[in-house]
């Protein structure tokens, strides 16, 4: 059976056919989700994310509470926790290291409190493709259209704010409440990224698109627009070729969407010409 | 109308209510028959809102980089100050904005103090900034979208224009040189005040500029009809304002 033969074959089947609507919701949500990432400098927000989940998910079971719903909650209230530190972007990036600390701390203390077996929770985390639900794939759509969304609506109020802080805040953008905002959604779509996809998969929707996108887009509109085409391009290619060459997806993913990333390092960077060319060009003069 | 260069009409249009308060707040617009033309102010122009510090005191932790200072400055009046590096000026003007947290003391801009978000809102909107060695940002940002958030984008790129970076804003920030990122600040400050701000707080805003540069942004910042207080090392710049302050070690004293 050829490549394409098989490709055919499990697309008839419905989780194959699940999977891949999943995939390319989830590439219009998330690649933006890790614009914010990328432009916030948060980039540790994985695996501080994880910690949390594992947090709520071990209240969860303390409190006889369904612990996925837990999770989403802690890991929201986690983004939210954070964000008045946001004031610089350093003291962001380190609360990302002290929160996922924190986190698994209190989460051991708290299973071994409730008797859970720490696996046994871990578990629960760990998500994949090919197992997602049709509730699932509401929770993705609506990221897809929440997240695209909110960068049209506050297209302006963003670009200052993932560029300067303080330039934005005296720009009138409520940077507070904005910061917030992103960190909450942030949060929960890391938190239920890796419940639906596994964790592997979330590097690949999230933060690899946009780091590519990074290099290749001069404005944040531009950059929101190449990390979604990247994201359903990479995604949807990775995806056939796990299904054609019976390969697990979740692998394939990550290397289609690394190898894209690489390849737009080693591009020049586009608007990185001299200023001097520019100032010859505007004044018509030499360059100083 | 109450000033006119060939080609600008300055119009205090009157009370502006964006907060619901009518008293203190005159809305300043700035019209150009000529592209790229930037309005000025005739020496009898009003305009602008008064600035009044109380025993300001700034602190970076344990260190005092501002004490005590006092200070009054008339609606419309210019203001250089001057100073060694690290007599706390650039504290001062980012106290005002509320940009720097460890604060002490009073400040009132137009007579408001700063007690509310809504207060520090219209404090933003009041007071036009432009920054010491602007930052190319980490994540880009075209100068377009930098001009537009002025609050009056067309007017930012007609002075932008006229600053010579007209041809620029298109691009990054981070693309352009420090004295084409000032050009463009200082546009954007023009900007600001067509939006409705009585104050402009400018942090060493020709630092990065080529003399003829230094003459221009001297020029089109002591020409706005607003109140200025402007850090400088700039000699051009302190000549062309009405009164020069230096600070040395936090403290703040008259020298012309």
């Amino acid at each position: 059976m050829s490549a394409l033969d098989q490709i055919g074959e499990l697309l008839r089947l419905v989780p194959v056919q699940r999977a891949g609507i999943g995939l390319v919701l989830a590439a219009l949500g998330l690649p933006v989700v890790g614009v914010v990432i990328v432009g916030l400098d948060i980039m540790p927000v994985r695996f501080a994310m994880m910690h949390v989940a594992l947090l709520g998910i071990a209240v969860g079971e303390l409190l006889g509470v369904d612990p996925v719903l837990c999770a989403l909650l802690a890991c929201a209230a986690a983004g939210a926790g954070v964000a008045p530190l946001a004031r610089t972007p350093e003291a962001l990036s380190g609360a990302m290291g002290l929160l996922m600390s924190l986190a698994i701390a209190a989460a051991l203390l708290v299973l071994a409190l409730s008797g859970v077996n720490a696996n046994g929770a871990f578990a629960l985390l760990w998500g994949s493709i090919l197992a997602v639900r049709p509730s699932d794939l509401v929770v993705l759509g609506t990221l897809a259209v929440a997240v695209p969304a909110l960068f049209v609506w506050r297209r302006r109020d963003l670009a200052l704010l993932l560029h300067d802080r303080e330039l934005a805040v005296c720009s009138g953008v409520p940077a507070q409440r904005l910061t917030m905002l992103l960190l909450v959604l942030v949060a929960v779509a890391v938190a239920g990224a890796i419940r639906l996809t596994g964790a592997l998969l979330v590097d690949a929707l999230t933060l690899l698109p946009a780091l590519a996108a990074r290099r290749l887009g001069r404005s944040l509109g531009a950059i929101t627009l190449w990390a979604m085409g990247i994201g359903v391009l990479v995604n949807a290619t990775g995806f056939l070729i796990a299904l054609g060459w019976d390969l697990p997806p979740g692998p394939v993913l990550v290397l289609a969407a690394g190898a894209v990333a690489l390849v737009a390092h080693l591009l020049p960077e586009r608007g990185a010409s001299s200023w001097r060319v520019l100032d010859a060009a505007s004044h018509g003069g030499a360059p100083h | 109308m109450v000033a006119l260069v060939p080609g600008v009409r300055i119009r205090v249009a009157g009370r502006w209510n964006r907060t619901g308060d009518r008293s203190d707040y005159c809305r300043v617009e700035l019209s150009s028959k000529q592209p790229g033309q930037v309005a000025t102010r005739s020496p009898d122009s009003e305009g602008g809102l008064a600035l009044r510090l109380r025993d300001v005191v700034c602190r970076h932790g344990r260190l005092a980089a501002v004490g005590g200072v006092d200070l009054d400055v008339a609606a419309g009046q210019r203001v250089a100050l001057t100073g060694t590096n690290g007599s706390g000026k650039t504290t001062l003007l980012r106290a005002v904005l509320g940009l720097h947290r460890q604060v002490d003391g009073e400040i009132l801009v137009g007579g408001r103090g700063s007690r509310s978000a809504a207060e520090w809102a219209w404090r933003r909107r009041a007071c036009a900034w432009i920054p010491q060695r602007p930052a190319a940002g980490r994540f880009p940002l075209l100068a377009h979208e930098l001009l537009r958030s002025s609050g009056d984008g067309g007017q930012a790129l007609s002075a932008a224009e006229r600053l010579g970076v007209g041809a620029l804003v298109d691009r990054p920030l981070s693309s352009l040189s420090g004295g084409q990122l000032q050009r463009v600040h200082l546009a954007r400050a023009v900007g600001c005040v067509a939006a409705g701000a009585g104050v402009v707080l400018a942090d060493e805003p020709t630092a990065a500029l080529d003399f003829a540069g230094q003459e221009e942004a001297a020029e089109l910042l002591t020409g706005l009809p607003v109140t200025l207080l402007v850090v400088t090392h700039d000699r051009a710049m302190a000549a062309r304002c009405d009164r020069v302050l230096e600070m040395a070690a936090g403290r703040l004293r008259e020298v012309g």
